[in-house]
């Protein structure tokens, strides 16, 4: 009753080809992320928090 | 290279996040007085007022839009303009753009504000605004793009923090969304067709709706929880490595997530497969973000008993982590044939945007108002009474939602004798079994709202007489201020790490797609590049985190590599459903085109914004097919500009309503639901029966149906009329004869023609394509 037709072979694949894509992207980021220096880590976690030092009222 | 450091003092220019601010409270108020009057109209329906302008169908699309551009869409440009000149250590770039940014944006949303009670719409959920506004909308936003870069091209600190991502992917995705999904050729100053029809428009329409959510609502409330949690907690983000793969994981992800809008319906399957597996995949970065957030408040919980600021912050990531855990569950396919055109979906988007949303800008503006004015905040105890108020009222209102639901999903598919008879079948008991539902739903509404006028009243008190300031800081500027020197385009594209990655994606891609020798080449050419990169790393000794880090600290590169990542998922499902050929994808039935007449009755149908409450599009569901009839075919909407799929169904669905009632019935239904269907909540529509059809435009609109692929044959001016009188004459005719009387050129009559070739469709047989695929 409730057959359906019309996919291609072809467009198949396409959900497995945006699978693999993801992986190896976040893959590769996580490989990037974990070897991020330590000391830029400190930096950029700071950042937020720095502005209330300096920052002034007028 | 010698640098010369220069202490500068810069003062921000807060004055527009003031702007910003002010409007997101007062757009917010309307937005939720629309919201409480569309909730209270399902309840009682007379408080449609018999006023087209004042209807529920016109109403919705209003609420909905304010909702979104125009309370988060100004919280968001507060919080993005008073965290980026900070992040940056850097003044925005231009105050003029600021302020043509500012007041361009409050324009549209009057615009829109005017237009969509006034019936002018293009029939597409969040994107109903008419084409001159869709325009002012993509200028607007790329003054916001170019004052936003400007700024980043001349900041001060080197390094762009994880919100400056949030806020980029917003920018350059929401422009990609807005474009693709509004593009439509007009056919007079207030009226267009779009350019895709049927399942295509659908795919587009829901890559935009869906996405819409991701990169509007959630990316830059992400990149403001990224800097103003930190700030009031008074301690850095929990883990920002975490927040690196938040970002890139949801960036890459959410932009698949569409399909799961479509799910059961005439969409092919490999879509709706690819919807579902990357909402699932969602769940991951979703709660990675929450965690991060909430653990970034570690060690200051206790605060929480007494800031209200703290309060918002740790319900709205909650919500949010609630939200994206219940936006998956309801993208697996058997969950959806439940949850899909029910208030499970109402409620849903409901705990994102009064929870998510809402909370996280009553936090900000709770923060920032003492820092924007110089004073404390006028009453602590008030906002802390507003977070009390709101959270029951959400909780309220989603629990409605849910409970009212599942009831209708239970209802409407629920079946006896061995599933082949409806047990329910009339559709008017599942709205008469909730309506008890609809007034626990409004009254959680009035309690979001009467928070919010506190937070109005709070703000108004701390901000009056006090002296409106802006915030300043002393940086030393340098020459060069970039450390790890400009990359440019080419600096960011042609270097080992980026040509790397694009081979490996396209030798697995090639790999998966081609067969035979070419795939066993690919397979080859991956492994050859795997080996390479590793020899590469170990006899260069190549730091490519050197790359990386380069790439923090150069926004144009960033930025483009983020627009890659969003334009994979947005071509790889709406190319191929783009090129597929009609012929073939039809599904054993092509639609007859309207005639004249019932094209215009079309466009009153979408002007009363009818899809709001009705679907035309039968799933491949029991229940569906029971009550509606044969599931739906591609082919039977591939001239629909839009289409009218519809995401909830108060009514029964209208795919096959052609026929299925004679004229009389239309007629009394539609000036009174409640003679036909007692109990309905559908507002009556006096004036289609004294208003004329419009059908001086037809030739026009017919002309640019034929420059979409519809099969019009060439009419004249003349025939075009002759066409329209004789099928009035006809359908007045018959009207007379069942006892109803109306002039043949009223509306009313023209909606009847539509109606009754609603589901019309030849049966083709399609030609043998060279490859097919039985699925399900």
């Amino acid at each position: 009753m409730f057959q359906r037709i019309l996919v291609e072979d072809w467009q198949r694949t396409l959900t497995m080809i945006s699978f693999a894509i993801f992986g190896i992207v976040f893959l590769l980021m996580l490989v990037r992320v974990l070897r991020l220096p330590r000391e830029q880590v400190r930096h950029l976690e700071n950042l937020p928090l720095q502005n209330d030092h300096d920052e002034k009222s007028r | 290279m010698t640098t010369t450091a220069t202490k500068t003092l810069i003062e921000f220019d807060d004055h527009t996040v003031r702007q910003f601010m002010i409007a997101s409270i007062f757009w917010a108020i309307v937005a939720m007085l629309v919201g409480v009057l569309v909730a209270t109209q399902l309840a009682w329906f007379q408080l449609n007022f018999n006023l087209p302008w004042l209807t529920f169908g016109r109403l919705r699309p209003l609420h909905t839009n304010a909702a979104i551009f125009a309370f988060v869409g100004n919280m968001m440009f507060a919080g993005i303009y008073y965290s980026t000149q900070r992040l940056v250590k850097a003044r925005t770039a231009s105050d003029v753009l600021s302020k043509i940014h500012f007041w361009g944006w409050q324009a549209i949303i009057v615009a829109a504000a005017i237009t969509l009670p006034l019936g002018f719409s293009r029939g597409k959920e969040y994107a109903e605004l008419i084409w001159p506004i869709n325009i002012a909308v993509a200028v607007i936003w790329v003054v916001f793009a170019i004052n936003f870069f400007w700024t980043l091209a001349k900041r001060n600190e080197p390094s762009l923090y994880v919100a400056i991502w949030f806020y980029i992917a917003t920018i350059i995705t929401v422009a990609m969304l807005y474009i693709v999904n509004h593009l439509s050729i007009p056919t007079s100053f207030t009226h267009s067709y779009p350019v895709f029809g049927g399942v295509q428009d659908a795919l587009v329409q829901w890559w935009y709706g869906h996405n819409a959510v991701a990169f509007f609502l959630t990316t830059p409330i992400l990149g403001i929880m990224y800097y103003f949690l930190p700030k009031a907690a008074d301690r850095p983000v929990y883990s920002y490595r975490l927040s690196i793969v938040h970002f890139w994981s949801l960036v890459f992800v959410y932009i698949w997530a569409g399909p799961h809008h479509l799910l059961n319906t005439s969409l092919p399957v490999w879509l709706q497969s690819l919807g579902m597996l990357f909402s699932l995949m969602l769940w991951a970065p979703s709660w990675g973000g929450m965690l991060n957030g909430l653990l970034t408040l570690r060690g200051a919980w206790h605060k929480l008993r007494t800031d209200p600021v703290l309060k918002f912050f740790a319900a709205g990531v909650t919500f949010y982590g609630m939200a994206t855990f219940e936006g998956p569950l309801m993208a697996i396919r058997a969950v959806n044939a439940l949850s899909h055109y029910s208030d499970w979906t109402i409620g849903h988007v409901h705990s994102g945007t009064l929870g998510w949303n809402g909370f996280m800008a009553a936090g900000m503006f709770y923060w920032l108002a003492p820092r924007l004015w110089d004073r404390r905040l006028h009453s602590t105890s008030l906002a802390n009474m507003h977070f009390w108020l709101g959270l029951v009222g959400i909780l309220l209102y989603v629990a409605s939602m849910w409970v009212s639901g599942v009831t209708q999903g239970l209802m409407l598919s629920a079946t006896k004798e061995a599933g082949t008879v409806l047990a329910y079948p009339n559709f008017i008991d599942a709205v008469t079994s909730t309506k008890a539902l609809m007034h626990i739903r409004a009254l959680g509404g009035v309690m979001y709202l009467a928070g919010f006028f506190m937070l109005a009243w709070n703000i108004w008190k701390t901000a009056r007489g006090a002296r409106a300031v802006n915030g300043t800081i002393e940086v030393f500027v340098e020459q060069p201020t970039h450390v790890a020197g400009p990359m440019g385009l080419r600096g960011g594209f042609i270097n080992p790490p980026v040509i790397y990655s694009l081979l490996i994606i396209l030798f697995t891609t090639g790999w998966a797609a081609l067969t035979g020798f070419a795939s066993g080449m690919c397979l080859t050419a991956l492994i050859a590049t795997f080996l390479g990169m590793s020899a590469h790393i170990e006899f260069s000794g190549a730091t490519w985190g050197q790359w990386y880090e380069r790439l923090l600290e150069n926004s144009l590169p960033f930025s483009v590599l983020t627009a890659v990542a969003v334009f994979i998922g947005g071509i790889v499902q709406i190319v191929p459903t783009v090129i597929i050929n009609k012929a073939e994808s039809i599904e054993g039935r092509r639609q007859i085109p309207y005639t004249p007449l019932e094209l215009a009755g079309r466009d009153i149908y979408i002007r009363e914004g009818c899809y709001n409450c009705h679907s035309q599009q039968i799933r491949t569901l029991v229940g569906d097919v029971l009550r509606y009839g044969d599931y739906s075919k591609m082919g039977e909407s591939i001239y629909d500009h839009p289409f009218q799929w519809g995401s909830k169904r108060t009514g029964p669905d209208l795919a096959r309503e052609g026929g299925k009632y004679p004229n009389v019935w239309h007629f009394h239904h539609m000036r009174d639901p409640r003679q036909i269907s007692v109990g309905s909540t559908m507002p009556n529509y006096p004036w289609l029966f004294t208003q004329p059809t419009e059908s001086d435009l037809l030739p026009h609109k017919l002309a640019v149906q034929r420059r979409l692929g519809v099969p019009y044959p060439e009419m004249t001016k003349e025939e075009i009329a002759r066409d329209v009188a004789t099928q009035e004459g006809v359908i007045a005719a018959d009207l007379k004869t069942a006892g109803a009387d109306v002039e043949p050129d009223r509306e009313i009559v023209a909606l009847i023609a539509y109606m009754q070739k609603l589901g019309k469709a030849d049966k083709i047989t399609p030609p043998e394509p060279a490859k097919t695929t039985a699925a399900q």
